[in-house]
């Protein structure tokens, strides 16, 4: 580990506004896997991902100042990533969410191979929330990707809470029943 | 009862029928905000936009024509003179003083704006205001006082602006598509 | 464990973190690097001239700076502009949508009449 990342994230964020490009590299760093895994589970395409987590972090530097703690960063850089992947979301084509047939293809060839515990039943659930409307997904990922309470999801997303809690609600009792049909599949 | 969503006909319908009863003197649209240098040394963030005649004019001029979204930007911009923001979000419930809010409000008096909108909800501990300036019937500002728990927002707009075409705007640049009606034809979401 | 509990387990498993690699941070601070903006200022060459053809070279130099400074001052400006343009426009919607959130909700309902200017 450089010594870089030894130093406190309030250090850090210090030298960084002090105009120390190292400083920022390994803010850079430290907080890259939070913006690429949102930025990845939300548009399900790693060359996008790594595309917007740059920029996220390209707003980050210029916007530094902005930035008052290590705590305040994280909220930050979530609510950039989130904002930005909905964006793109809602301009990428229609085309890009799988079919209702191609879903049904793509469980049959999951359940035919899995067990229970089994990786392909993660990467099956990665996928259901991959087909989450792109509000649905975020609130999702920020819950049990990055552990954040609703209150937290509401402040992230500026969105009202009981909208957070309705989408939670929805999106677990459709992954629940999405589930289920992957398992009738294999049956 | 559910307000129809389409084209903002909501807001911009009794925008246009309270700037056609408006007095004739022609109002400062223009709004003199405080200086908020101490609420925002306490925000956990700040956006504080100025952008006058001049300014709007150079970020018109970096828009890209060929670009839809940019080119509709242009075109909504074409009659603004300014608009500024300030927007403040603490950590904490209710961290800013409503003495400072107020400030702004007393501005907001008649003849010359108007109170257009001004919805509370109890449960959201939230509260908006609206207002439109006009000069000989043409509405010419607008401003918009949002109070939130951790965050509160004034917003100056200084000439005339097409709100229906502000919002088709929405999930362009950042504004996602949470909370409306699904379409634009007023249909709301079933619950 | 109930099946809610059992499906939140295994969305936190399948959600985890992923990295996106060890050349990010330096393809991160390369794009910065390539910014105009934020480009290092131009080394001093050391080369070995007349004061009177220095004089010259530097004075052509510092006009050529000077107008690449301004053209570059002027694009960061612009961009800077319309970026507060859209930031702008974004929280204006913002508020009118929460308004109108408000007033489509069970819960929204017009203030009392002595409230607002």
């Amino acid at each position: 580990m450089s010594g870089d990342e030894e130093c406190t994230g309030g250090d850090l964020l210090t030298r960084a506004l002090a105009g120390e490009r190292a400083a920022f590299g390994a803010l850079v760093r430290a907080h890259q896997r939070l913006v690429f895994s949102l930025a990845l589970r939300m548009l399900a395409d790693r060359h996008a991902a790594e595309d917007l987590a740059q920029e996220v972090f390209l707003q980050l530097y210029r916007n530094l100042s902005a930035v008052s703690s290590e705590a305040h960063l994280a909220f930050w850089l979530r609510k950039v990533t989130m904002h930005r992947a909905i964006d793109r979301l809602r301009r990428a084509p229609a085309l890009e969410r799988s079919t209702p047939r191609a879903a049904l293809e793509e469980a049959a060839a999951v359940a035919s191979e899995m067990q229970p515990g089994d990786p392909l039943l993660e990467r099956r659930l990665r996928s259901l929330v991959t087909e989450l409307p792109p509000a649905a997904r975020a609130v999702v990922l920020l819950r049990f990707q990055e552990d954040l309470d609703p209150v937290e999801i509401a402040r992230t997303l500026r969105m009202p809470l009981n909208t957070v809690k309705s989408h939670l609600r929805r999106s677990l009792a459709q992954l629940r029943e999405r589930m289920t049909e992957t398992a009738d599949v294999l049956i | 009862m559910k307000v129809p969503f389409s084209g903002w006909r909501w807001l911009a319908a009794p925008a246009l029928a309270l700037a056609a009863s408006t007095a004739l003197a022609a109002p400062a649209a223009l709004l003199n905000l405080p200086d908020f240098d101490a609420l925002a040394a306490k925000a956990t963030e700040t956006v504080n936009i100025s952008l006058d005649t001049s300014l709007l004019s150079l970020a018109a001029s970096f828009l890209d024509s060929s670009n839809p979204d940019d080119a509709a930007t242009k075109e909504l911009i074409t009659g603004l003179k300014g608009i500024y923001v300030r927007s403040y979000t603490f950590g904490q419930d209710f961290a800013y003083p409503a003495a400072q809010v107020d400030q702004v409000r007393r501005q907001l008096a008649p003849p010359a704006w108007q109170r257009l909108v001004e919805v509370s909800s109890t449960k959201d501990h939230t509260h908006v205001q609206i207002y439109v300036s006009a000069d000989r019937g043409v509405a010419n500002g607008l401003a918009i006082i949002a109070s939130e728990p951790r965050e509160f927002t004034i917003v100056n707009i200084v000439g005339s602006i097409d709100l229906a075409k502000l919002h088709r705007l929405e999930g362009k640049f950042g504004i996602p598509k949470l909370d409306l009606p699904d379409g634009k034809d007023g249909r709301q979401q079933g619950r | 464990m109930s099946e809610d509990q059992n499906l939140e387990r295994r969305l936190r498993s399948a959600l985890g973190a992923v990295d996106p690699g060890e050349d990010f941070a330096p393809r991160v601070l390369a794009r910065i690097a390539a910014e105009p903006a934020y480009a290092a200022p131009p080394a001093r060459t050391g080369a070995l001239v007349s004061w009177l053809a220095f004089g010259f070279a530097a004075s052509v130099v510092l006009a050529v700076l000077l107008a690449h400074e301004w053209q570059v001052r002027r694009l960061e400006q612009g961009r800077e502009a319309r970026r507060q343009l859209i930031e702008a426009l974004r929280v204006t919607d913002e508020k009118l949508s929460l308004a109108y959130r408000v007033v489509n909700s069970r819960e929204g309902t017009a203030p009392p009449e002595h409230s607002g200017a």
